[in-house]
């Protein structure tokens, strides 16, 4: 009996599913190179190479000399201003991942926290929290991220708080959710009787037993945010050069795209496989953690 | 019903309220100067003092919001300050592309969706049943930018030459100019609301070509149509075809579709005559949900296609600080898609009488 614990098995049923295994296969190679950029690539990702190097030249394709490329390698090639694509992409793994973390982190404490007193409290302050939750969701995403952008001023934290904004509602509905369906269990009656705070109860008894649904909706946001992000990025109004932020390098170099594909195609390919980890590994937690779903 | 859909409606007027509320807000309050924010950081007192005055700044906040209201109850709008025309004026003439935009993606993503869902459920776990869903995988992962950059790079430049190039970008090719509806049809002195409907409807290419009977226009139209409208179904059409294909699974598990197949039914039968109707009910829903995200992938396929609609007007008008436009088509856009939702709704509560009780 010891060996299944709900942990181990919901971990066993997590790596049970391939689609569950790709993604975590992804994710840890996005993670080693995030990790080991500085290693991995020598060239500084936001340093240009004229005058460095002789032969570089702008927008020079992928040189790989594996596959017969003399002079100094360049995986992805040069971008517009004479800088290696391959250790911007490596870097803005670095930043992706942060900028998924840390918005889907900062919409879960908040959106946790208006949840988790709406359905506790309930009554007048539920339905006034509710409705707020309802105005931010009748808008649609990105174009209120955008709204708040303009005010706050484009940069990469400013997308980050306007993204995360957006996608608190997802949060507090789903805490929401989860608190109604534990107020009234015998657990949280049984610590009332024994004389514990309202606070106690909502932030030892019901968070930790709420928690599930959020981790996999979490999981599945941090795609969401990335995309997002990259797309505020993209127009301008995210991350500004020279940071290696794979939407702007997109967004930058996009009228190039015609004569030098590989500017656009190698961070977009970087953003899809990310997203793609974080859906796949979300899919799957949500799998294996659903009691409705378990063999 | 009637009950149902009045709650419903009750329900979204403080909604539509909120949204005023927070485009106000967001608008208003925050950006601190708003003299200094359209003027220019130069603006000299004088000439700020008379903006104020002007626009109504000068006053207590909340007189502000309530001449606010006003205006946009009685349709006004306010002035584009980069274009000096009204905005309702500029609505008109972008709102008719990101409508026509994002109906042909709807289609497409519904349709091609809803088939890919079926197919991948009825040959479950086959190997078409797994490409579905890897390409389903995909769509929703994959920008709808870079889709839309390497679709433009893939038509226009590697197929340069063939029968199947597509052109990378526009609404038409250059030279190619449409008649206005009302004119064509001999209207031309018309005015009044009518003629707004002409001028509405003119603004989208394929009916245009099609009312106006030119058949050039509507080939170039659609040619310039099809890439955009695909790259923007791209990632509803993934969402559309793996709830088709969970809820079909789940209707295909229940005893009355055993029941069917023991009274021998084909296969092809069970899924269209008794699976599909309920497993479709869910699928409503995503569709409904999915306007949200086509709204906000307007805004970025236009950009790529250089498209003149409100998406591309919205970021446009933030890199000139055209605030203005920006509040207006926000609240005009964000208003739509909750009235669009509350359709969703009743039709899903007309479609499935469980909504209707529960409420």
């Amino acid at each position: 009996m010891s060996a299944q614990t709900p942990f181990r098995r919901a971990l066993r049923s997590f790596l049970e599913q391939r689609t569950a295994r790709v993604g975590l296969i992804i994710f840890s190679v996005l993670l080693l190179a995030a990790i080991g950029a500085d290693v991995i690539s020598s060239y500084d990702p936001t340093g240009v190479l004229i005058g460095v190097e002789p032969t570089a030249k702008r927008l020079a394709g992928p040189c790989i000399n594996l596959f017969g490329c003399e002079g100094p390698q360049h995986v992805f090639g040069l971008d517009s201003n004479v800088r290696d694509v391959f250790s911007r992409v490596i870097h803005g793994a670095r930043l992706s991942l942060q900028v998924g973390v840390l918005t889907v982190g900062f919409a879960i404490v908040i959106g946790t926290l208006i949840g988790a007193v709406a359905g506790f409290v309930g009554g007048w302050v539920d339905n006034l929290l509710m409705r707020l939750m309802d105005v931010l969701l009748a808008f649609p995403s990105l174009l209120l991220a955008i709204a708040i952008v303009t005010v706050i001023g484009p940069g990469l934290l400013n997308a980050q708080i306007a993204i995360g904004i957006v996608a608190i509602p997802i949060y507090a509905r789903v805490m929401r959710a989860s608190v109604l369906g534990l107020r009234d269990r015998e657990f949280v009656s049984a610590s009332r009787a024994l004389g514990s705070s309202e606070a106690g109860i909502l932030f030892r008894k019901i968070l930790p037993n709420a928690l599930t649904p959020i981790i996999v909706q979490g999981t599945l946001g941090i795609g969401g945010a990335i995309l997002d992000v990259a797309a505020l990025s993209f127009l301008g109004l995210g991350a500004q050069p020279p940071t290696p932020e794979w939407g702007s390098m997109i967004g930058g170099d996009r009228n190039l795209l015609f004569s030098s594909p590989h500017v656009v195609v190698f961070p977009g390919i970087a953003i899809t496989l990310t997203v793609l980890a974080f859906n796949l590994i979300g899919d799957g937690l949500r799998d294996a953690l659903d009691p409705r779903l378990q063999r | 019903m009637t009950t149902y859909v009045l709650r419903r409606l009750l329900v979204s007027l403080p909604v539509i309220f909120g949204i005023l509320v927070a485009v106000f807000v967001i608008t208003r309050v925050l950006p601190g100067d708003p003299c200094r924010a359209l003027l220019g950081e130069k603006a000299t007192e004088a000439a700020c003092t008379a903006f104020n005055t002007r626009y109504g700044f000068d006053q207590p906040i909340f007189v502000q919001f309530i001449r606010y209201l006003g205006q946009v109850l009685s349709g006004d709008l306010g002035e584009s300050i980069r274009f000096g025309i009204p905005v309702t004026q500029l609505l008109l003439e972008r709102l008719p592309t990101t409508i026509e935009l994002g109906l042909i993606s709807l289609t497409i993503a519904s349709v091609a969706g809803i088939l890919l869902g079926i197919s991948s459920a009825t040959r479950r776990n086959s190997k078409r049943d797994v490409a579905t869903m890897i390409f389903a995988n995909l769509g929703v992962s994959i920008p709808v930018f870079v889709l839309g950059l390497i679709f433009a790079y893939f038509f226009a430049i590697v197929l340069k030459g063939t029968p199947i190039a597509l052109p990378p970008a526009g609404r038409y090719t250059a030279g190619v100019i449409p008649d206005e509806i009302a004119v064509a049809w001999g209207l031309g002195g018309l005015g009044g609301p009518l003629r707004v409907l002409l001028d509405f409807i003119s603004n989208m290419a394929i009916p245009n070509a099609i009312l106006t009977l030119r058949p050039d226009l509507l080939i170039d139209a659609l040619s310039h149509l099809i890439l955009p409208s695909i790259a923007l179904a791209t990632i509803p059409m993934a969402v559309i075809a793996r709830v088709t294909r969970s809820s079909l699974l789940d209707v295909l598990g229940t005893d009355y579709i055993r029941t069917a197949r023991a009274k021998g039914l084909s296969a092809r039968e069970v899924v269209s005559g008794h699976a599909l109707r309920n497993a479709l009910l869910p699928v409503v829903t995503v569709i409904g949900l999915s306007l949200g995200g086509l709204l906000s992938g307007a805004v970025l396929t236009e950009t790529i296609f250089n498209f003149a609609g409100v998406g591309r007007t919205i970021s446009e008008a933030i890199t000139a600080r055209d605030y203005v436009v920006v509040q207006g088509f926000t609240v005009v856009v964000s208003v739509g898609y909750v009235v669009v939702n509350l359709l969703v709704d009743i039709s899903y509560a007309y479609l499935d009488p469980r909504v209707r009780m529960e409420g």
